[in-house]
């Protein structure tokens, strides 16, 4: 099915990707409601955040699994700016350069581990943020978070009504896709890509692996600083606890679920994992049991991701060396008995 | 005198993280993938105490075994869910699976359990000796010798019996293991169930030492003996002990010299320290 869409799509290019901008443009005209429409601004949130772990996880195939840490930097760095009275415009962009400098930070000590050791550094730095917005009451608001976050201009409106600030949003969501995948397609995603297929073999043909790891690291914490400074202003107060734990597996599933290395997995990831989300609602704290299945069902049948295509090398080995889904072992077994 | 105090008070904190960490080694050394879920194990565990005290009374000691057993009941599940499938994938799919079990055991636990915080019975309330000005109470006395004797049990058993010796060849290597005939399968799944047990005998001491019980309590302990068994070198269950003695020591001796809540800012520092200056662990070997 994937293979026959990229087919069509790679036909089709410019038609299609103006059709959906369009459709983009056009959305907050057909929808009427505001909750319908919060929503999808949440989902566009989500995008920008698991678009820029996808760019960590599955193009260099570093494991960062704090990735809260950096969304909560770009939050609060917009928050505590704001309310000295900065432009926010500049702000978005200011959250995202102050993200990645602080992901420079951690990933020069951790450019040696690999694996488990840096997903466990990632997730003590991230936990480390949180405590320290935690009790740092004087200039975080420690406890009571921060209120009243002011929204940005927009052609002569200031208003976080979801209407408007979708267009916002969806200004960043364009350009942090059309970003990555000019990147993904230059030289250095090359050099990504081939770290994480083989890190000694592309030591061996001359790829500087510290230093491309380090500008995969900024690159990605970037964008999950202008995520999280997106969303300040629109939900107007923060506070440590959105940037749990939690939080961050909670992107990391979103990025799992959609397909990793993929460009457009995040995206599918983020729609699905909030629309189900929010269907499942009336069923209250059973919800995130649902949620917690559909995550565990999708690692059993398939752990490419939604948009992973089945020649994934990921696909094949964990599925044993037979090919097919879990629905066709399935039948097979049915039949034998 | 101050300062001496708070150095009791971790290790004996230390020696609730150690039994974990250790928990957490056995796994990781049988298993050979990194798990989420042990934190809701080690809560699991912890609940079945609750539980027992209130329909059977006030016994510590099969409160201990009931935790067991529970703790490694629910390893099994987890094991079976998590882990058997993905023992040759790649290892992130068999972790994204602890993150979706531990996540759906939380919430598993609140709605079944309540989301409220559950008081313990307090054991030797009150109780303790004095040398010279220090205070150690009967609880904490009692939590070391636990920890103390279960880890000499468990390396007794590793050491001296049959199924120790399969388990420790199937750490060592799980296709050599199978060459000379031990059955992996099964041993694997033995070995994750001590692990969750002994994970499952902590969350109770860690219960009964703070009097409280709470569904979310499990995501914190597992990260600590995550750190703990990273701390002291990978599958190390020695250094996995003494890295959580440190954890609990350098946590304690942290607060008592700024404030309480930056706790398990000390824990994770210390963590990132050391992984970024020796990243094979304290006591690890290198190259792995």
């Amino acid at each position: 099915m994937t293979e026959k869409l990229k087919t069509f799509y790679n036909k089709r290019k410019t038609i299609i990707l103006l059709v959906l901008f369009a459709m983009a443009i056009a959305l907050p005209f057909l929808i009427e409601k505001g909750s319908v429409m919060s929503l999808i601004v949440r989902i566009m949130f989500y995008i920008i955040l698991a678009s820029s772990l996808n760019i960590i996880n599955g193009y260099s195939g570093q494991f960062n699994i704090g990735h809260a840490g950096f969304v909560l930097i770009g939050s609060y760095t917009l928050s505590i700016l704001a309310q000295l009275g900065w432009p926010i415009w500049v702000l978005y962009i200011l959250a995202g350069v102050v993200t990645s400098i602080i992901g420079l930070i951690i990933a020069l000590p951790t450019l040696r581990l690999r694996g488990i050791y840096l997903a466990l550094v990632t997730l003590g730095f991230s936990e480390i943020l949180r405590l320290i917005a935690l009790n740092w009451t004087g200039l975080t608001g420690g406890p009571m978070g921060i209120k009243g976050i002011p929204a940005p201009w927009f052609f002569g409106l200031r208003s976080t009504a979801p209407h408007n600030y979708y267009f916002i949003v969806l200004f960043f969501v364009i350009i942090c896709l059309f970003t990555s995948y000019r990147v993904i397609n230059s030289k250095v995603g090359r050099a990504w890509m081939s770290i994480r297929e083989d890190d000694h073999a592309a030591m061996s043909l001359g790829v500087d692996i510290r230093k491309y790891k380090a500008i995969n690291f900024m690159f990605g914490a970037f964008w999950a600083g202008v995520g999280g400074a997106l969303m300040a202003p629109f939900y107007t107060f923060i506070d440590s606890s959105m940037f749990s734990l939690d939080e961050g597996f909670n992107i990391l599933s979103m990025v799992i679920i959609g397909g990793q290395g993929t460009l457009i997995g995040p995206v599918v990831g983020s729609v699905v994992v909030n629309l189900t989300t929010e269907i499942f609602r009336f069923a209250d704290e059973a919800r995130l049991l649902i949620y917690a299945i559909m995550i565990m069902a999708m690692m059993w049948i398939r752990p490419q991701g939604l948009a992973g295509t089945s020649r994934s090398v990921i696909a094949n080995r964990s599925l044993g060396k037979e090919r097919g889904t879990f629905l066709k072992k399935l039948l097979k077994k049915k039949e034998v008995k | 005198m101050y300062l001496l105090e708070q150095l009791i008070n971790g290790i004996c904190q230390g020696s609730i993280y150690a039994l974990m960490a250790i928990g957490y080694a056995v796994i990781y050394g049988v298993v050979g993938l990194v798990t989420f879920t042990y934190g809701e194990i080690i809560m699991m565990g912890s609940f079945s105490a609750f539980y027992y005290f209130i329909l059977f009374g006030d016994n510590l000691f099969f409160a201990l075994i009931a935790g067991f057993i529970t703790a490694a009941v629910v390893g099994i599940v987890v094991h079976k869910v998590c882990y058997q499938r993905f023992l040759d994938a790649p290892r992130y799919i068999s972790l994204i699976c602890t993150i979706g079990m531990s996540m759906f055991l939380k919430n598993f636990a609140t709605i079944v359990f309540g989301s409220e915080m559950k008081g313990m019975p307090a054991f030797f309330a009150g109780k303790f000796i004095e040398i010279g000005t220090i205070r150690v109470g009967y609880m904490q006395l009692l939590i070391i010798g636990v920890v103390i004797a279960l880890s000499l049990v468990l390396t007794i058993y590793l050491k001296k019996t049959r199924m120790g010796m399969k388990l420790r060849a199937v750490s060592q290597d799980k296709k050599a293991a199978a060459l000379v005939g031990i059955n992996v399968k099964t041993t694997t799944l033995i070995g994750n169930c001590i692990g969750c047990g002994l994970g499952g005998v902590a969350g109770i001491l860690l219960g009964v030492y703070y009097n409280s019980v709470l569904p979310t309590m499990g995501g914190m302990a597992g990260l600590k003996a995550f750190s703990s068994m990273v701390l002291g070198g990978l599958g190390s269950i020695s250094g996995a002990a003494i890295g959580g003695v440190l954890i609990g020591v350098v946590e304690n001796l942290g607060i008592a010299l700024t404030s309480s809540g930056l706790r398990d800012v000390f824990a994770f520092l210390l963590l990132v320290l050391v992984l970024v200056i020796r990243p094979q662990g304290l006591f690890g070997k290198k190259g792995n």
